[in-house]
């Protein structure tokens, strides 16, 4: 036979030549799809809606958020109502819990006024390591 | 002079080469380092414009047991990118309470603008649903993000 035999020898080694740029390539996508999505915020609990409790009016700080960004603040009984500015309400009410470890703040916010206001005020109040907090909306005395 | 006496020329010849030979590791290792770390959102990010809060608090809670709503600035509600009418939110919201066991953990994400009503009537449909724990979504201010650097 004079059929000559072709030699065809497999190379032993992988080519890895490309890995390199094949790793490169997903690792820009994974750069470019990747958000670091951070969740954070005010937490708070609502009240169960089933879940009225009476509260004693003297163990109530009433603060009553108006459209212009202007706070009111009512303590218990008390008829006289004072007005301050919502970076206030942390020390106020540091002042009025050290004096009533039970006080509720009670946050009656206006319909009409902005969000942002009555997160000044939640702020404020968390900043103080209030606990008691119930957000309202304001419906007229 | 550029031929020392009495000694040998030492022929110090650097390589041209460029070692690349730890390339594919180093990229392979940022790859996966971003592979296990990427989540792929669910929904597309509103821009909104957020209120600002120096309380703000990191949300300790599994990504399966959140549920985002958004609210925008003229009022309009929107649930996993669909408009959803205000009265409707409780119905959406309390299949998702019984899927997580209780334990859903609803992120307000509102417009510093909207006014009060809307997010009043959010919480009450919240309540409805049984959904009580809620966050307001707000960014830490500005001077507190820049004294903790």
């Amino acid at each position: 036979m004079a059929i000559m035999k072709k030699r065809n020898r497999p190379s032993g080694a992988i080519p890895t030549s490309s890995m390199a740029d094949i790793a490169f390539l997903l690792l820009i996508f994974f750069l470019v799809t990747t958000v670091f999505d951070e969740e954070k915020g005010l937490p708070i609990v609502l009240p169960e809606q089933s879940n009225e409790v009476e509260v004693s009016q003297r163990n109530i700080l009433h603060i009553v958020i108006r459209d212009d960004g202007i706070v009111e603040l009512k303590r218990g009984e008390s008829p006289s109502v004072s007005t301050v500015t919502a970076n206030m309400i942390g020390d106020i009410w540091r002042q009025e819990v050290a004096q009533n470890p039970n006080l509720i703040a009670a946050v009656k916010t206006y319909p009409t006024a902005p969000y942002r206001y009555m997160i000044d005020v939640l702020d404020q109040l968390q900043g103080a390591k209030a606990e008691r907090i119930s957000l309202q909306i304001f419906e007229g005395n | 002079m550029s031929v020392m006496q009495g000694g040998y020329k030492r022929k110090s010849k650097p390589s041209s080469d460029i070692p690349d030979s730890s390339l594919a590791d180093m990229a392979f290792l940022l790859l996966i380092f971003f592979m296990v770390s990427t989540t792929f959102p669910k929904e597309k990010p509103r821009k909104l414009d957020f209120p600002d809060a120096e309380a703000t608090q990191k949300l300790d809670a599994p990504r399966k047991d959140i549920m985002h709503i958004y609210l925008e600035r003229d009022g309009t509600v929107y649930i996993n990118d669909q408009p959803i009418p205000m009265d409707r939110v409780s119905d959406v919201v309390a299949p998702q309470y019984v899927a997580t066991d209780h334990k859903l953990v609803v992120v307000l994400r509102a417009d510093r603008e909207v006014t009060y009503s809307y997010v009043d009537a959010i919480q009450k449909e919240l309540q409805q649903a049984g959904a009580v724990r809620m966050t307001f979504y707000t960014n830490l201010e500005e001077r507190v993000r820049r004294a903790r650097r």
